[in-house]
This record gives structure tokens, sequence and C-alpha cells, in this order.
């Protein structure tokens, strides 16, 4: 099998031991075909086992692996090494904190996930006897691409309104909410409303579209947070002649 | 080497349980690769303020009689009014085709029954509307309907 040799310049970062994050090189022998996860799990396996970086499923499903390759978002076991040169940067996904190595700290991203509600929200729970909620193809269509992100946060470290507003929702969690918004077995639209109205919020994206070109799904979250808000400004607009959501 | 982020970028409220170095911007932001569009679109906002100067000028002269406004549109032949001008023209060209390239992905899919017609559908509006208006003022400037 053909082979050959590409530089790994790794952000390295111990919280025992480093004051800020430092860059190390590895020379990796690098196989054709192979992914920039594959030449980390060299690394870790060959060359130096105090290397930390997440990674699970090898098949861009679990969303575990994304980190910054040559300073863009990438998810490592997507993406191929073919199209990089003989030396490949690789450091922990922009605009999170680092826990250590390529590892992010992910408990804020969770907080703003579960802010705006991620379920299906009912008034009243159906009784199981009278059956399941029924959905047209027509009905699924319309959420459909918002539903398949994996949570990778890629979107979270091009955006450049994350870095710069802490309260920002995000990509995710506003594609994810505004997923349920439209879904028609949901009723929890004021709710999700009111939260994506507040502070910080629909409004901060400042539409430069790069959570859409990284996401390696194609779930467009950029479509969603500016749909959300034009779902925010027609709310707000009817509130004047209606109760919030929109019914008289 | 890429800018430090907000300290508080993407933290949780609950105190982390070990110790985090602080998140940093991407790399390339904001003047390489596809972050470059984004920030010359937002960049251009600067020509419009001073666009907007220019038009308090003009209607500064408009009501300081004949002998002001002539003045100033002998001073607006100046070449550089003229290159700036050129830009404020390439500035909105620029804005009008991004913006209308991002236009129809904003749009919810249905807005009570209604549904919004297909992208294409939309950009080509967009673009007709467009091309309509700046013919109609130009008819007008030109004293071709009033």
């Amino acid at each position: 099998m053909s082979e050959r040799k590409k530089t790994f310049v790794i952000t390295r970062f111990d919280p025992d031991k480093d004051e800020a994050p430092r860059q190390q090189s590895y020379e990796v022998p690098v196989q054709k075909n192979w992914k920039v996860l594959d030449a980390l799990n060299y690394i870790k396996d060959e060359i130096d086992p105090t290397l930390s970086h997440r990674w699970s499923c090898r098949m861009a499903v679990c969303g575990s692996c994304g980190m910054m390759v040559d300073g863009k978002p990438s998810l490592t076991c997507k993406d191929s090494l073919d199209g990089y040169g003989d030396t490949v940067e690789v450091s922990p996904l922009a605009n999170f904190p680092i826990i250590r190595d390529l590892v992010v700290e992910l408990e804020g991203f969770l907080d703003k996930l579960k802010s705006v509600k991620p379920w299906i929200v009912k008034a009243k729970e159906k009784a199981v006897e009278e059956g399941t909620h029924r959905q047209t193809p027509g009905e699924l269509e319309e959420f459909k691409k918002f539903s398949l992100c994996i949570n990778c946060m890629l979107c979270y470290s091009a955006c450049p309104v994350v870095g710069n507003e802490p309260d920002f929702l995000g990509p995710a969690a506003i594609a994810l909410g505004h997923r349920y918004n439209l879904d028609s077995r949901d009723e929890g639209d004021a709710e999700r409303q009111e939260i994506f109205r507040g502070e910080g919020t629909v409004f901060s994206c400042s539409y430069a579209n790069e959570c859409s070109e990284v996401c390696p799904k194609h779930v467009d979250p950029a479509a969603a947070v500016n749909q959300a808000k034009f779902r925010a400004v027609v709310d707000w607009a009817t509130s004047f002649v209606t109760t919030r959501g929109g019914e008289g | 080497m890429a800018r430090a982020a907000h300290p508080h970028a993407m933290q949780s409220a609950k105190p982390s349980s070990t110790r985090t170095a602080p998140p940093m911007m991407p790399a390339q932001f904001p003047s390489s690769g596809r972050y470059r569009a984004y920030t010359l679109f937002g960049a251009t906002g600067i020509v419009y303020l001073l666009l907007g100067f220019v038009t308090l000028r003009v209607v500064w002269a408009l009501g300081s009689g004949e002998a002001a406004w002539n003045n100033l549109m002998s001073q607006l032949q100046n070449p550089l009014y003229i290159a700036f001008h050129v830009l404020g023209l390439v500035s909105v060209l620029f804005v009008g085709v991004r913006f209308f390239s991002l236009f129809p992905k904003a749009q919810p899919p249905r807005i009570g029954p209604a549904k919004p017609p297909p992208a294409p559908v939309i950009t080509a509006g967009l673009y007709a509307a467009w091309i309509g208006v700046t013919v109609l003022l130009g008819a007008i400037l030109a004293g071709g309907l009033f």
C-alpha cells in the first residue's frame, strides 16, 4: 500500500501542566485513502499515547470527532487527507473552552440545546387508545433536513457570532428548536418563540452562512436560524391583533 | 495565530470540573477563506455611511440656493467623488447579489396555508424587481417620465 510522510502539528494542552495550549509536531506515514482521524489514531497508537481526542463511529454519524484542520472546522472521520499538503495543523474546535489537547468542553452547548426544548411539546398527551400521531410526507418534509443534525458542533466553530456573543444560542440549537416548531405534532411554538426572541438569540445571527457551509450533514442551520427570525417577526407583528402564537 | 474568542463563549453556567483553556476564534477569521465575502459584505456599511453624508450634503446644498447647488455639482465632477460613487455602485451590486442568493432559503416552508414559490422563482423575482426599479429610476432621472 502506498504511503508518504506528512507532518501533523497538533495543539496540546494539559490542564495540570500547561499554562496555555502549545503545539507539537508528529511525522506520520500516511496511507492512501486515510482520513484525518486515521492519522490522529496512528499518533495515539504508535507515537504518543498521551494525545487526547474524541471519536467513536468513524462513519460521520456520532459527531464526536469534530476538530479544526488547517484552521477550518472538519469532521475528521469524513475529511480525506488527500486534499491537504505535507503539513497539516489540527487544533480543537474554535469557540469552545479546551479541556485537554483536542477535546473541548460541551456543557455550554448542552445548556443551549436544552433551553430550546428539543422535544415534542404537547398541551395534553394523547391517550394510547386514541392511536398514533399522524403526519403526512409533506409535513415531514418541512422539517426533515433540520432533524439530521449529529451535534458535531462544526457550525459553532464556524460561526463568527458564537465567539463574540456568549448568550447567542447558536446554529445547531436554533435549528433543532425550529425543527420542532415546524413539526405538525408539536404545540411548543409559542414557548420557543419566547426563547428565540430573547436577548442574544436568533437576531444575533448576521447570516454569515458559514454554519451551513461546514455542516457535514447538509442540515443548513443558517436557513433554520433565518426562518426562525422570519417567524419571530411575523409572530411579533401578529401579536398586536391576536394572542402570541398567532391564534385569535 | 487565531485570536481569543470571548472568554465566556460556549461556557456553561455551571463551573467546569476541570481547568480549561480559553476558547479561540477560527484561525482564518476574518480576512481569508469564505469569511472574506462576509467581512466585505459587512464592510460595505462604511461606504453607505459615507454615501449618507454625501446625500445630506446634497440636500443641504439644495436648500441653500442655486449657487450652492451649482458649486456642489462642480465638486462632484472631481475624479475622487466619481471613484467613490463607482465604489458605492460596486458595493450595492455585491450586497444585492449576496442577499438575493441567501434570501430564498430564509423563507419559512409555509406562512399559514401558503407556501413560498421555489427558490429560483424567488431569486428571479428579486432580480426582476431590482432591474425594474433601476430602469424606472433611470427613466425618472433622465427626465423621460416627469
